[in-house]
């Protein structure tokens, strides 16, 4: 009378195994859930029972009590509802313990005994180690993604027990549909004009550098940035794993069930919380949009509306790559190594960049310009301060290259990078700087005129470094830095300082 | 009763009076016929004809007297009391001169010597800036004392002019904020500096936090008190240089402009101005000829010392750039051609130039070493003679 399933819950964006123990013994008929469920799962109950029911499937007259072990972490999600109705199944025995063995289960349960799709399938199958799974049909293709497994798809609980005694048939998952053709990316080749953006775009992309656009409205900062994607090389095996993880943890549609080629590009609106930029949350610690951004683009559009706290909640994951997110019962560590791009208006009216042409009081400026901490800002690697662009380059301007073309650069430079023994230029670290960006007598005597005028911190001297180093890379110059880099390098981080804007003295 | 003696009985109280935060009118009617000692003690009892509803009284705590003079000693602050001796005498004969004038540095030549006031908007243009410099610089060195408000753009420009130029009449700053308040670096610097050479003065007193805008209004009117001839640099169609435009018109003081492209935001008020009959500035020597018919009669003042004609007028005449112009590499050359002294964003220099950013970058690096170009922020303008 005694039942043990197999099955996963989600925690962050790893599943963790859950064995779903089911008891069924004498005494007043009723069904108790224990184990730390939490609402979703103690709601199951029922789902579970009516699902069984409406299955016409027998449901024990008998006290049910069901376990979620390890009893004492906290479960989540509606992925427990088949594993317990096939584990009651077989405590009473409805359904023989030999056609569930080494058999994983999850899914959620309709009332009348369908399957229902689940989010962080991909994480929670590739947290078991049994020799089969059962997912609901719409999963099956997500589920293979893992590999390792045999995944078999249901459509109900009605199918499912005649397939697991051999009396019916599983449901049909193999893959029919047409491979599925992604929608074109924005293409660099609409952007006309604009030589400063496209260069700092394409050395953005090459280096991993983060990139900081400020200018008026209408200068093109959104062209610019959702043009990113489109040069950045496709992923790898290893980060098209962890992508589709981290996509199908957090329930955001992967296409057509298949592993992520490309880097993802995702763009919050500024009214977002900080819980759903960075992660957390009650229910299960989901990954949030700096997570769901990793291995590809953090695109933020009118940075200075967002919350001060979010962005400085951003700072420790730009420097490591991860969100460490604690909290008094848990605690996890979230991939989140993304290319940041901002976009700013300069102040308040949005013509700050100009020099003359800016309305605002002193006050607002300085308002507009606090709500940005300085050691934030810092960690542009780039910054532009774009103007709009002229009306002949807008009607009669030449296309500018393809995004294919750049790309190409771009994949260049990567390959340079990682001879270097590191993922790309802009992680070098500072203690390898001398080694790696040796600069040249020259280039070293412009940033030398540079830090003797203040225009430059000594953080912000590593970040022209690294900068200068992707610049040479991209241009094919040599292992040593010239005055031609550090100069572009310099160019290239203008904006570095909002404070900075328009002459002031 | 106060263990410091920084100031004397009557400028210790006159202070805290004007510590009380009353405006400018207030603060007169508090001091009329009245000692400020027996003003203050009148204030404290809720006595003041001026306070019938004696809202003061409760901020007029012997602990405030000893707070001001704390910070008046602190920081060297002088308290020159209307119709005193110390107050200058021109901003004295002001109808709407302030009760009580807080002072770093010693204002006494302040009446003796012409004095013009520059004045413009806080978010100027490069062309501003240079012209707003090279006028403080020049009419400082013709013995002409120039008012400034020490505020962001060509306030500051023009005072930095002054302070650049050798041997120049002493500058006088007028801001509208406490002399102890905090300021920005560069504020602060060029405060210094004024004081050191000159004179700052505000009617706030020291202490007194917040700066209600029309702070900066009322503190307009000092400028062209004091002023012969007011000189707008660069103003925004409605900028507040227009205030002490109107404080000029008031008080019959000369009002000039420097004129500026009419496509330029920052010129549309001085443009405006000239079309108004304002005086043309097209270089110092208009100025000196405003000042001289303003004080013409006048024979307690010195005339300003006639300078040479310096016309604001770049490129072209002056030799010595063009001759390292040429010095400089064909790529350089293509790049000062695309700059104008108008700045340009970096994108369209390099769209002008038709070459690849790293080119440009470097060729601006150069220029800019050599003085013939500057940028900040992304915008590069043409630099030099």
């Amino acid at each position: 009378m005694l039942a043990s399933i197999p099955s996963a819950t989600l925690h962050g964006v790893d599943g963790r195994p859950v064995a779903v123990e089911v008891h069924v013994s004498n005494g007043l008929p009723g069904f108790t859930v224990v184990g730390l469920p939490d609402a979703a799962v103690r709601e199951s109950r029922d789902r579970v029972r009516a699902a069984v029911l409406s299955s016409r499937l027998p449901w024990p007259k008998h006290r049910v009590t069901v376990n979620l072990a390890p009893s004492g972490r906290r479960k989540g999600g509606s992925g427990l509802d088949l594993p317990i109705a096939v584990a009651v199944l077989v405590a009473d025995g409805s359904v023989a313990e030999g056609d569930v063995e080494d058999t994983a289960f999850i899914g959620e349960l309709g009332l009348d005994g369908s399957l229902r799709p689940v989010p962080g399938v991909v994480p929670m199958v590739a947290a078991l180690s049994c020799r089969r799974v059962v997912v609901p049909v719409e999963c099956a293709s997500e589920a293979r993604l893992v590999g390792g497994h045999e995944v078999r798809g249901a459509a109900s609980l009605g199918q499912l027990v005649p397939a697991l005694r051999g009396q019916g048939p599983w449901a049909d998952t193999s893959d029919s549909r047409p491979e599925t053709i992604l929608p074109p990316l924005p293409d660099l080749a609409d952007i006309r004009g604009q030589p400063v953006g496209r260069r700092a775009l394409e050395v953005a992309a090459a280096g991993g550098h983060h990139l900081l656009l400020v200018g008026p409205p209408g200068s093109g900062k959104t062209m610019l940035a959702t043009r990113l994607p489109g040069i950045l090389p496709p992923l790898g095996r290893d980060d098209a794993l962890a992508v589709t993880r981290i996509h199908s943890a957090a329930g955001v549609g992967l296409a057509g069930g298949e592993l992520a080629q490309r880097p993802p590009f995702r763009a919050p609106h500024h009214g977002t919380t900080e819980v759903s930029l960075i992660g957390g949350g009650t229910a299960w610690l989901r990954p949030g949009e700096i997570s769901l951004a990793h291995c590809g683009v953090l695109f933020l559009d009118e940075l200075g509306e967002f919350p001060a706290v979010a962005l400085d909640m951003l700072r420790q994951p730009l420097e490591e790559g991860v969100v460490r997110i604690r909290r008094a019962r848990r605690a996890i560590d979230l991939p989140a190594r993304f290319l940041l791009v901002g976009a700013m208006n300069p102040c308040p009216c949005g013509e700050g960049s100009v020099p003359g042409a800016c309305r605002c009081t002193d006050a607002a400026r300085a308002r507009y310009a606090r709500r940005l901490s300085a050691p934030f800002l810092d960690r542009f690697d780039l910054a532009l301060s774009l103007g709009r662009p002229d009306v002949d380059d807008l009607l009669g301007g030449r296309p500018g290259e393809t995004s294919i073309m750049v790309a190409e650069r771009v994949r260049f430079a990567r390959l340079v990078a990682a001879d270097r023994g590191v993922r790309c230029n802009a992680d070098i670290p500072s203690h390898a700087l001398d080694e790696l960006c040796p600069l040249s007598p020259e280039g070293a005597a412009l940033l030398e005129r540079r830090l003797r005028a203040g225009a430059l911190s000594a953080r912000g001297l590593h970040r022209i470094r690294r900068v200068a180093r992707t610049l040479g890379d991209l241009d094919d110059a040599g292992s040593l830095i010239g005055e031609r880099q550090v100069a572009e390098a310099l160019h290239l981080r203008d904006a570095g300082s909002v404070r900075s804007h328009g002459p002031s003295s | 009763m106060t263990s410091t003696t920084f100031l004397n009985d009557d400028e210790r109280y006159a202070a805290s009076i004007a510590a009380l935060g009353a405006g400018p009118a207030r603060l007169r009617r508090f001091l009329e016929g009245y000692e400020p000692r027996a003003a203050w003690d009148a204030l404290a009892r809720g006595r003041h004809p001026a306070d019938p509803e004696a809202r003061y009284r409760s901020k007029a705590r012997p602990a405030l007297v000893d707070a001001v003079e704390a910070r008046c000693a602190g920081r060297g602050i002088g308290v020159r009391i209307l119709g005193r001796s110390g107050y200058p005498a021109t901003l004295a004969a002001d109808h709407e001169a302030p009760g009580v004038l807080f002072t770093l540095g010693d204002p006494s030549f302040i009446d003796s010597r012409p004095r013009v006031a520059i004045v413009g908007t806080r978010s100027a243009t490069p062309y501003g800036l240079s012209v707003a410099s090279e006028l403080g610089a020049a009419l400082s060195e013709a013995g002409v004392v120039v008012i400034s408000g020490l505020a962001r753009g060509i306030d500051s420009a023009g005072h930095a002019g002054v302070l650049a130029a050798s041997q120049g009449a002493p500058p006088v700053a007028v801001i509208g904020t406490a002399l102890d308040a905090p300021a920005r670096q560069a504020e602060r610097q060029l405060q210094q500096g004024v004081a050191q050479t000159g004179a700052v003065l505000s009617e706030r007193a020291p202490g007194s936090t917040g700066t209600p805008v029309w702070l900066f209004a009322v503190r307009s009117r000092i400028m062209a008190a004091l002023a012969h001839v007011v000189v707008v640099v660069e103003c925004h169609r409605k900028g507040g240089s227009l205030n002490t435009v109107k404080c000029a018109v008031d008080r019959g003081v000369a009002v000039a402009a420097v004129p500026g492209s009419v496509r330029s935001s920052a010129s549309m008020g001085c443009n405006a101005l000239l079309v108004d009959g304002a005086v043309p500035v097209r270089d110092v020597g208009d100025v000196i000829a405003a000042v001289e018919l303003a004080i013409a009669g006048r024979s307690e003042i010195l005339p300003p010392r006639s300078p040479d004609r310096a016309p604001f007028v770049r490129g072209g005449t002056a030799h010595g750039a063009e001759g390292s112009a040429r010095a400089l590499n064909r790529i350089s050359a293509r790049t000062l051609d695309a700059l104008d002294h108008d700045p340009a964003s970096l994108d369209a220099i390099v769209g002008r130039c038709a070459l690849p950013l790293t080119d440009v970058a470097l060729a601006l690096e150069q220029l800019a070493a050599a003085g013939l170009a500057s940028g900040a922020g992304g915008w590069w303008s043409r630099q030099g003679r």
